[in-house]
């Protein structure tokens, strides 16, 4: 239905003032009664506390010209030191480029929402037809009723939309806080390893210039010559490897960060942090991903939308979706038999009174999936603390026991140099291997703080494995 | 009565372990003395039984003995001793009486002995009398002539001694391995009459080898020829002690070999004779003089000089017995210049120290830590700096006046003046340095044929005409 005011040509200047502001009037009345407006944070603050409780840091838009200088005072003031874990986070979260692209979807979600509460703007038309003396003016103004009569409905579903953005925007946060940390811990031991592969290749060195001083004296042959000369070749290839991995490593790290410097822009500290005394022993680690993680969350929201989108109002009663299948079978607020529930829970609805099977079954798809996530969820938390618990107990086996013993092994074989027991060329051997068990060992240890950060993710946020934006 | 004797015989079947005492009863058996001191202990003169000119075992003892009825009853228990090869090394060893080797055993030809060995070992083991004249079936053979002797028994060995002279005593059961940890004793059975083959000094000892690698305490039984650590009665330099006689004194060593392989005895600064042979006296006109003698695998050699004074090396000449505990896959280091890579191992192994490239002699002079229970390879401290030496070497002490009957170490000798060798520092022309022969001159052009053809005729000759060179010589 269209409203239409049309004024005759005849009609006089001042009527047609009255009219034009009358429509006017009621067209701002109408327009004003469903206006939407833009809110002062872009919905981004939502976006911030689900960050802030997953990764313990702030994200920030960077919307205005102050925020970005502000970024820039903080981006500063913490490339002065040396990196840490959290500090290279916090970097990325402020500077990574593709993040800050993630979030305008967050802007254009909410301007489908802003305009979804307004109305269209009306249309005028103005026509004008002369011929055979009669001048025949045609002005209409044009009003989307049916827009406006949809409007609730249509913001109710734009609303979802915004917020499943939220999350979306939330979970790209804690994805690359999550790959940031990674890369930070891989990038330290790799470039910890080149320094330990140095000192292979010096002990190398060593063996093969006194091999080849052996040689020259005629005291060594050839062949005993050439194996001293073909371990030097080894640790040569070996420290080349390992120089190339912590450049490839860095890079990683740099592109995460976003920071325009390179390489170079920060520091990295020597060594990795140290292991914990005491691993950590989440509580109800499955419950905890049922009730934080991201994926989780948003698979709920869809849910809860698609309901709302079909009209289904009369919950009948909830089930777990973890149990989908005997879903018809167990009986409302019983417990099983053994022990507690981890449970998610949504509500089904009387389909009864719905006049559409498609309505039925567009809900229990979005039930199944649900389902599906949480299952997928709870099998990671397990699988990732199993991950956990035994990396930490490599990184402890290996700082406790194998580094240990390799020294004591290398300090009871100087002693048979000493006793002219074994030769200067088997001790630099020895030297060798015990500075090899030491590289394990920062393998070992990175390999743990990667497991933590996998667990925190499996914990809070989402597949480990997946790359950002794959929900 | 009865009951009494059930009682002594469970009594003594407690006392001496598992296993019951022998037909003869527990309150019969002689004592067994115990003497664990590796110190050369001083000479058993005898107070029951014909007297008879003791000997000296070196780092060891005689075995003292209970008359009986006019026999000597001497009581061997063989067991594990722990014993120390020098001052920083202990040896887990099987022994007698607490010492390997085990303690000597002098008697007089005539005289009846009885010997009783008890078994402290945990497996079965005899005595055989090396080298002695005696009924077959008290020759210690197991299985051939007598039963196993079975852990926790007392067997008893009974003999009469029927020709002066210096044989052993060693196992016959599990032979290579009960050897190979140490089991072994003398046995001198002196003339009957005091003053035949009669000398000031008398000293005896046997040689054994063991394979303990460096830091371990217990022998390689299964070791076949690779010992490393060579032994007089399971001492090595620098734990043998001196052999100490006075100016002019008649000495005797005999030496008994129970290693697997020969040892040239090398005596400094005496002409001697070798008197005797574990198969008797060599007469006075059949003596043979020697420096050297070698003592073969189970040989022993008797030999006497006349001690002049002064310290006199006595040691085997075989150059790596008079070394302890070696590693025989060191290559050479010599003339392996250490500088510019010394440094690059320091910074990975900070204590080490480049050593070899100016031969072995540093070694003797500097303390290095090694691994636990290990002698140095080569040391030992003289009056004149460090020795070098380990395994079979001693020092033979001849002092003007050295008290008969005094076996204690002297200390080192005062050499008169002008007898001692000295660094020459006056003034030293330039060294004259003979010409090198050079490649070329006396090289040999062997020009070989390509083909059979070249044979024939004198055409395939003309290759050697650079023989001109040779005149030279």
């Amino acid at each position: 239905m269209v409203g239409r005011a049309r004024a005759r040509a005849n009609d006089s200047d001042a009527s047609k003032m009255k009219i034009y502001v009358k429509t006017f009037a009621g067209a701002t009345l109408l327009v004003l009664a469903g206006c939407a407006s833009f809110s002062k944070d872009g919905g981004f603050d939502k976006v911030a506390e689900l960050t802030k409780e997953r990764t313990g840091q702030i994200a920030k838009w960077q919307r205005t010209p102050s925020d970005a200088d502000s970024v820039q005072r903080r981006t500063s003031e913490i490339l002065g030191e040396p990196l840490t874990a959290d500090r290279a986070v916090e970097l990325a979260l402020l500077n990574n480029p593709g993040l800050q692209a993630s979030y305008a979807d967050l802007g254009i979600a909410e301007s489908d929402l802003v305009r979804a509460g307004r109305l269209a703007n009306p249309s005028f038309s103005f026509g004008r037809l002369s011929g055979g003396g009669v001048t025949e003016i045609d002005r209409s103004i044009l009003f989307n009723i049916l827009g406006l009569l949809t409007m609730p409905l249509a913001q109710e579903v734009e609303q979802r939309r915004f917020e499943q953005a939220q999350y979306q925007a939330a979970s790209s946060t804690v994805a690359l806080a999550a790959d940031t940390r990674k890369a930070f811990f891989g990038a330290v031991a790799s470039q910890d390893l080149v320094r330990y592969y140095e000192r292979v290749k010096e002990a190398a060195d060593a063996s093969n210039e006194l091999a080849r001083r052996m040689a020259e004296a005629g005291n060594f042959n050839k062949l005993s010559q050439m194996r001293e000369q073909s371990f030097h070749a080894d640790a040569i290839s070996q420290l080349a490897r390992a120089q190339h991995q912590a450049i490839a490593d860095r890079e990683r790290l740099v592109r995460l960060l976003g920071l325009p410097g390179g390489p170079n822009a920060f520091r990295l500290p020597e060594r990795l942090p140290d292991l914990p005394k005491e691993p950590m022993q989440p509580k109800d680690a499955e419950q905890t991903a049922m009730d934080k993680r991201l994926d989780v969350q948003l698979a709920k929201r869809r849910s809860e939308a698609s309901a709302k989108a079909l009209g289904l109002t009369q919950a009948t009663r909830w089930v777990n979706v973890l149990q989908l299948g005997y879903a018809n079978k167990s009986q409302t607020g019983e417990a099983r038999e053994n022990g507690y529930d981890i449970e998610l829970e949504l509500p089904l609805f009387d389909f009864g009174t719905t006049r559409t099977a498609r309505a039925e079954a567009i809900y229990m798809q979005s039930m199944q999936r649900a389902s599906e996530v949480a299952l997928n969820a709870q099998s990671e938390v397990r699988e990732t603390y199993a991950a956990y618990r035994t990396a930490y107990d490599l990184a402890r086996h290996y700082r406790d026991e194998v580094v240990p013993l390799k020294k004591r092994i290398s300090d009871e074989n100087l002693l048979r140099y000493n006793g002219m027991l074994i030769s200067v060329f088997e001790l630099l051997a020895d030297a060798r291997e015990q500075i090899t068990s030491i590289t394990a060992y920062i393998d070992a240890l990175r390999d743990y703080w990667i497991a933590e950060t996998n667990l925190q993710t499996a914990l809070t946020g989402q597949s480990p494995g997946r790359s950002p934006g794959q929900n | 009565m009865n009951n009494r004797r059930n009682f002594l015989r469970t009594a003594g079947a407690t006392a001496l372990g598992t296993g019951a005492v022998s037909r003869i009863g527990a309150a019969s058996l002689p004592e067994a003395p115990v003497q664990p001191s590796p110190a050369t202990q001083p000479p058993l003169v005898p107070k029951t039984g014909r007297p008879y000119n003791p000997v000296v075992t070196l780092n060891g003892w005689s075995l003292p003995w209970r008359m009986k009825g006019g026999v000597k009853e001497f009581h061997l228990v063989a067991e594990p001793v722990v014993r120390e090869l020098a001052p920083g090394m202990n040896a887990n060893l099987w022994g007698y009486n607490g010492t390997s080797v085990g303690p000597t055993i002098e008697a007089v030809e005539g005289d009846r002995v009885r010997i009783f060995l008890t078994n402290r070992l945990p497996e079965p083991t005899s005595i055989h009398w090396h080298g002695m004249l005696l009924p077959s079936g008290m020759d210690g053979v197991t299985g051939l002539t007598q039963p196993a002797i079975a852990p926790g028994k007392t067997f008893v060995y009974e003999f009469v001694l029927q020709k002066p002279g210096t044989f052993m005593y060693h196992p016959h059961a599990d032979e290579t391995l009960q050897i190979a940890m140490g089991m072994m004793g003398m046995f001198i059975v002196h003339p009957k009459e005091p003053d035949m083959f009669k000398v000031d000094r008398d000293f005896v000892f046997l040689l054994a080898a063991y394979d303990i690698d460096p830091g371990a305490a217990t022998p390689r039984v299964n070791t076949m020829l690779d010992f490393n650590l060579w032994t007089w009665n399971s001492r090595v330099f620098p734990g043998i002690d001196p052999l100490v006689a006075r100016t002019g004194d008649r000495v005797r060593i005999r030496v008994g070999n129970l290693t697997m392989t020969n040892h040239p005895m090398h005596l400094h600064g005496h002409h001697f004779e070798v008197t005797g042979t574990d198969g008797g006296w060599v007469p006075p006109s059949a003596r043979w003089p020697e420096v050297t003698t070698d003592v073969a695998v189970g040989q022993m050699r008797a030999f006497e000089f006349n001690a002049s004074a002064g310290d006199w090396a006595f040691h085997c000449h075989k150059s790596h017995h008079t070394m302890n505990a070696m590693g025989h896959d060191v290559p050479t280091m010599l003339g392996v210049d250490g500088r510019g890579v010394a440094e690059k191992i320091t910074r990975l192994i900070p204590d080490y120290m480049h050593m070899g490239d100016r031969g072995m002699h540093d070694m003797t002079q500097m303390q290095m830590p090694l691994p636990d229970n290990t002698l140095p390879m080569m040391t030992g401290t003289g009056p004149f700096g460090a020795i070098g030496m380990g395994g079979m070497f001693s020092v033979v002490k001849v002092r003007d006046n050295q008290k008969p009957g005094d076996y204690r170490d002297p200390g080192w000798f005062k050499h008169p003046a002008g007898t001692v060798a000295r660094e020459y520092t006056g003034e030293l022309p330039d060294a004259v340095r003979g010409r090198a022969p050079t490649a070329g001159s006396r090289a040999v052009n062997a020009r070989k044929p390509t083909t059979h053809q070249g044979h024939q005729g004198n055409e395939g000759h003309g290759g050697h005409g650079a023989h001109s060179g040779h005149e030279g010589h």
